[in-house]
C-alpha cells in the first residue's frame, strides 16, 4: 500500500465536497476514480498533491500518507520536494500544461534539476524516458505549441517517468484526445504499471475507459465513495444504485451487460 | 486555440513580420532615426555650445536660413542645435520614467495578480488611489511640491505612471495564473519565486512591451507639458517643452521659436504611438492570422 487516504474531508466554503473514509493505492496497480462532474474526484487528486488551496478549497481533516509519511500539514518546502519527484500529475489539456515560452527539452532538464539531477544525468534520463514513451528525441527541440495533444500527453508521462515518480495522478488524461490517441495513452499507462511499478490513480468520468484500463474502481458521488471493488465486478454487476445508473448511461457497457 | 506569443513571432523571420506590418516597420524606422539623432547629436549640430548658456547678441531672432536651419532664439542660439539636443533630453526622460514605472509597477502587479486575495486587494487599492487622478494632474502636483527641475519632473511623472503598469501587469498575471502550465508547474514542485520570475512574468510581458512603446510618446508629452508650465527642465536646458514655453511670446512675429520644438514633440510622440500600435498588431492574440 503506497498511498493511503483516511477520513479525508475537504470543504469548499461551507459545503463539504470530499468526504472519503478509506481509499488505498497499491504499487503496480491502476485505481480508477469514477464519477460525474463535481463529484470530488479531481479535488481528491489535488488534495494528495497539497494543491487544494489554489482552487479555494480547504482540507479540514483526515490523513493522506505516502509510504507511511503524512502528506497533509507538511511544510510547503517539503511538499514541493515530493511533488514531481515522488508523486507526478498529468492533466486533461496536455498542451497547455507546458509553459509555451520554453522548449520541451528545457522544461525536462529544469524539472529534473529542480529535483536534484545533475545536468548530464538530466539529459540521459530525459532520453531514456522519451524512449520509454516511444517519442523521437528531437521532440526536445520543439515548443509546446508545436505538439499534438497525444504527443504532449506522452511527454507529460515521460516527465513523470524521468522524475522516477512512484505515484501518477492522472486527471482525465484522455478526455481531450481523440479515440485512437486515447488507446495509445492507455497502453502507455499500462506499461508504466507493469514496467515501472507505478501506482496510478486514474480520474475519469468515462466508464468505458475506466473499465478498459483499471484494476480497481472507486465510484464517487457528492464527495463520497459509493462503491469500491475490482473493475470487472463493479462495472459488470454494480450493487449501488448510482453506479448502476452510471453504467446504464454508457451504451457499450449496458449492451455488454445484457449480452 | 493557443494565443500567439513572443515564441511564435520569434520563429518567423523579421523580414516577413515587417512586410506584413508596414505600420510597425514605419514606426520602428522612425523611432530608430530619432534615437540615432539623439545619439549622434554632437556630430550633427553646427553649434554645440548653443545647447548651453551661450549668447550671441549679434544674431538674435534670425529667421531660418542656411546658417541657422531652424532660425535662432532670443539669445541668438541656433534652434536646430537645441532641437537635436532636445531629443536626448526627451528620450532620456522617457527611458528613466518608464524604467522606474516598470520596475515598481510590474513586480507589484505580478504579485497581486498571481496571489490574489488579500495581497491583491492591498496592492490594488493603493494603486487605485494614484489612478483616481489624471496622470498629468498628479505629475503636476508632485512636481510643484518637489520643486522645478528636470530630476524632479522625472520623479513626479514616474509617481504618476507606475500604477498603470501595476494594473496592466496584474490583469495579465491573473489570467496567466489560471492557465494549465501554472498548475503543471505546481505539480512539479516549482517554488513561488521561480514561478513568478520564470513562468508568470515572461508570459505576461507582451502587452507590457506594447504599452512601454506607446507610453514613451505620452511621457515625452507630459515632460514637455511640465517644462512648458515651468515645473520641469529649467533654462538653459534644451528641452522641447521649455523651448516652446520660452518662445511663445515671440510667436506672432518669430514663429520659428515655437514651431520647430513643437513639431519635434508631435513627431516623436506620434512615432512611438505608431511603434506601439505596430507591436500590438504583431503580438495581439486577437489579430486575424493568415489572410
Amino acid at each position: 500500500m503506497i498511498l493511503k487516504i483516511r477520513h479525508l474531508a475537504i470543504d469548499f466554503g461551507a459545503r463539504r465536497v470530499v468526504d472519503i473514509e478509506t481509499l488505498d493505492l497499491r504499487t503496480g496497480e491502476i485505481l480508477g476514480l469514477a464519477g460525474e462532474s463535481g463529484s470530488g474526484k479531481t479535488m481528491t487528486a489535488l488534495a494528495i498533491m497539497g494543491l487544494t488551496a489554489t482552487s479555494g478549497a480547504r482540507v479540514v481533516g483526515g490523513s493522506v500518507t505516502l509510504d507511511g509519511r503524512e502528506l497533509l500539514h507538511l511544510r510547503s518546502k517539503d511538499l514541493r520536494r515530493i511533488r514531481g519527484s515522488q508523486i507526478a500529475m498529468i492533466f486533461q489539456t496536455p498542451v497547455s500544461a507546458f509553459n509555451p515560452l520554453f522548449k520541451v527539452g528545457y522544461i525536462f532538464t529544469r524539472a529534473l534539476r529542480l529535483h536534484g539531477a545533475s545536468r548530464s544525468e538530466a539529459r540521459t534520463r530525459a532520453r531514456v524516458a522519451l524512449a520509454e514513451v516511444r517519442l523521437p528525441f528531437d521532440m526536445l527541440e520543439r515548443y509546446p505549441f508545436e505538439l499534438s495533444g497525444g504527443q504532449a500527453q506522452r511527454l507529460a508521462i515521460a516527465l513523470a517517468v524521468a522524475l522516477r515518480s512512484q505515484v501518477l495522478l492522472a486527471d482525465e488524461p484522455t478526455s481531450a484526445l481523440d479515440v485512437s490517441v486515447q488507446g495509445e495513452i492507455l497502453d502507455l499507462i499500462r506499461r508504466l504499471r507493469d514496467h515501472e511499478d507505478m501506482a496510478v490513480l486514474f480520474v475519469s468520468h468515462d466508464l468505458a475507459v475506466v473499465a478498459e484500463l483499471c484494476d480497481q474502481v472507486a465510484v464517487m458521488r457528492k464527495g463520497r465513495i459509493v462503491e469500491f471493488g475490482a473493475a470487472t465486478q463493479v462495472l459488470h454487476s454494480p450493487t449501488d444504485d448510482y453506479t448502476r445508473q452510471l453504467v446504464d448511461s454508457v451504451p457499450r457497457l449496458s449492451a455488454l451487460r445484457e449480452g | 486555440m493557443n494565443a500567439p506569443t513572443l515564441a511564435d513571432t520569434r520563429t518567423r523571420s523579421a523580414v516577413a513580420t515587417a512586410r506584413e506590418n508596414p505600420l510597425l516597420l514605419a514606426g520602428a524606422l522612425m523611432a530608430l532615426a530619432i534615437v540615432l539623432v539623439a545619439a549622434l547629436g554632437p556630430l550633427i549640430v553646427p553649434y554645440p555650445q548653443d545647447a548651453g548658456t551661450a549668447m550671441h547678441p549679434a544674431v538674435i531672432l534670425l529667421a531660418p536660413s542656411w546658417q541657422h536651419k531652424f532660425g535662432t532664439d532670443m539669445f541668438g542660439r541656433d534652434i536646430f542645435t537645441r532641437v537635436v539636443y532636445g531629443a536626448r533630453w526627451s528620450l532620456g526622460i522617457a527611458i528613466v520614467v518608464l524604467a522606474i514605472s516598470v520596475a515598481i509597477g510590474v513586480p507589484l502587479g505580478i504579485v497581486a495578480g498571481y496571489f490574489g486575495g488579500l495581497v491583491d486587494n492591498v496592492i490594488m487599492r493603493v494603486t487605485d488611489v494614484f489612478l483616481a487622478f489624471p496622470a498629468l494632474l498628479l505629475a503636476l502636483a508632485f512636481a510643484a511640491v518637489l520643486g522645478p527641475s528636470t530630476r524632479n519632473a522625472v520623479l513626479a511623472i514616474s509617481i504618476a505612471w507606475w500604477p498603470w503598469y501595476a494594473r496592466l501587469a496584474r490583469g495579465q498575471a491573473a489570467s496567466v495564473a489560471g492557465r494549465g502550465f501554472i498548475e503543471g508547474c505546481r505539480a512539479l514542485g516549482v517554488g513561488r519565486f521561480r514561478m513568478l520570475w520564470r513562468h508568470v512574468l515572461p508570459n505576461s510581458l507582451t502587452p507590457i512591451i506594447v504599452s512601454v512603446s506607446n507610453d514613451a510618446g505620452g511621457v515625452i508629452l507630459t515632460a514637455a507639458a511640465l517644462s512648458f508650465l515651468g515645473l520641469g527642465a529649467q533654462d538653459p536646458t534644451p528641452e522641447w517643452g521649455l523651448m516652446v514655453s520660452q518662445g511663445q511670446s515671440f510667436f506672432a512675429t518669430q514663429w520659428w521659436l515655437v514651431t520647430f520644438p513643437g513639431l519635434a514633440i508631435v513627431l516623436t510622440a506620434m512615432v512611438f504611438n505608431l511603434l506601439g500600435d505596430g507591436l500590438r498588431e504583431v503580438l495581439d492574440p486577437r489579430r486575424v492570422v493568415g489572410r
